[in-house]
């Protein structure tokens, strides 16, 4: 594969937001660093438009993707967050968007581009985009953010995502027990071709709240051919419209 | 016809869930801290607007509460962008159409909100144009 190749571009639509990053990317000469290993190697082809959608998985919930098999165990500081927690203060409920490990799970498409220096996964959910560095760069302070820091590298047939740099969340565990996740959140994941499907084990630590690692598994199908995503554009006032609708913890 | 019947205390969750005549648009979002599974409201009325949006698309309707008061009734949908794959447009429903709806009442008291619901014409007929 050559330095300026864009994989699968031939086969998947390239959507204008990729365009402009790749743009972006030419101009700041990034695309010229290339890492050796995703340039030489025999890389597993995740490119595409995939369906997390209810025809594929079960939607999620409190008990989803979160079973009682390996649903985390939540140290005394989690527990008393827990318990304190109003759903009402949720950052969903005014367009927050949804981070890892909750936006892997929401169901909706979800898109791969892989570039020699970085993949880039964008979520239709939140209008969320996430850079996987694949050249070794390591972050700064000022990489703090919802959806972290991620470096990626390939192991095998699999791509590997390591996400680290995450800010204190609320409810950055799953959007649906009450569950915060901390600075120290690390999120690894691997993504893998089984046919069709695209599979993902995703596996978290959060040393501040959590007692020891927890993972859950997931998949998604092609998309339908020619299927664009499409923008969210959350509406903060649609957002928090059923809020009204819940008896309130406090009163 | 404007008329409202209330069914308390009917186990509908199965059934009733997320499912829409023709057109499913499913609430992703857990909806139990809002809406109370184990009791099902029927809402009749005329809709004043249809709400296309994300994260979630509403229904507002002209109906009547269980005792012939005049009230606004709040269906929440889903996101749009799954609805629209669905085949669901802004179009799909407008103001002034009659409209039946089925589904799992809000928790809080005074509040007129359904989630999950069934929507069909009065007669029970699909509401897909």
């Amino acid at each position: 594969m050559s330095e300026t190749d864009i994989r699968g571009s031939s086969r998947r639509p390239i959507c204008l937001a990729t365009a402009a990053a790749l743009l972006a990317a030419a101009f700041q000469g990034a695309i010229t660093q290339v890492g050796a290993q995703a340039a030489e190697a025999e890389i597993a082809d995740l490119v595409g438009v995939w369906d997390g959608g209810p025809r594929v998985r079960r939607v999620n919930g409190p008990n989803m993707p979160w079973t009682a098999e390996n649903f985390p165990v939540l140290n005394e500081r989690a527990l008393a967050f827990q318990q304190v927690f109003d759903e009402a203060i949720a950052p969903k409920y005014d367009c927050v968007p949804s981070a890892s490990p909750a936006i892997q799970y929401d169901p909706y498409f979800m898109e791969i581009v892989q570039w020699p220096d970085r993949v880039l996964i964008r979520y239709e959910k939140d209008d969320q985009l996430r850079t996987v560095w694949m050249d070794q760069r390591e972050p700064t302070l000022a990489d703090y953010s919802i959806q972290g820091f991620s470096v990626g590298r390939y192991d095998g047939d699999a791509l590997i995502v390591e996400t680290s740099h995450f800010v204190f969340d609320i409810t950055g565990f799953d959007d649906y027990n009450g569950i915060p996740s901390s600075q120290l959140k690390t999120v690894t994941e691997r993504y893998w071709r089984d046919g069709e499907e695209l599979r993902m084990t995703l596996t978290l630590e959060d040393p501040l709240f959590l007692r020891e690692p927890a993972s859950y598994t997931t998949r998604w199908l092609p998309a339908p051919e020619d299927y664009r995503l499409g923008p969210y554009e959350c509406d903060p006032e649609e957002a928090r419209r059923s809020v009204k609708f819940m008896i309130p913890k406090y009163r | 016809m404007k008329r409202t019947l209330w069914i308390s205390s009917l186990v509908v969750v199965v059934v009733v869930g997320f499912v829409f005549t023709s057109l499913p648009a499913v609430a992703h979002h857990s909806s139990a801290p809002f809406y109370d599974p184990t009791k099902s409201v029927e809402a009749i009325g005329v809709v004043q607007k249809f709400v296309f949006r994300n994260p979630h698309s509403f229904l507002f309707i002209d109906g009547e509460d269980a005792d012939g008061e005049a009230v606004e009734w709040e269906v929440e949908l889903g996101a749009a962008v799954s609805m629209r794959r669905a085949g669901w447009t802004p179009e799909t429903i407008g103001a002034g159409d009659s409209i039946r709806v089925v589904g799992q009442p809000s928790r809080a008291p005074g509040t007129y909100g359904i989630c999950c619901a069934r929507i069909t014409r009065p007669d029970g007929s699909s509401i897909r144009r």
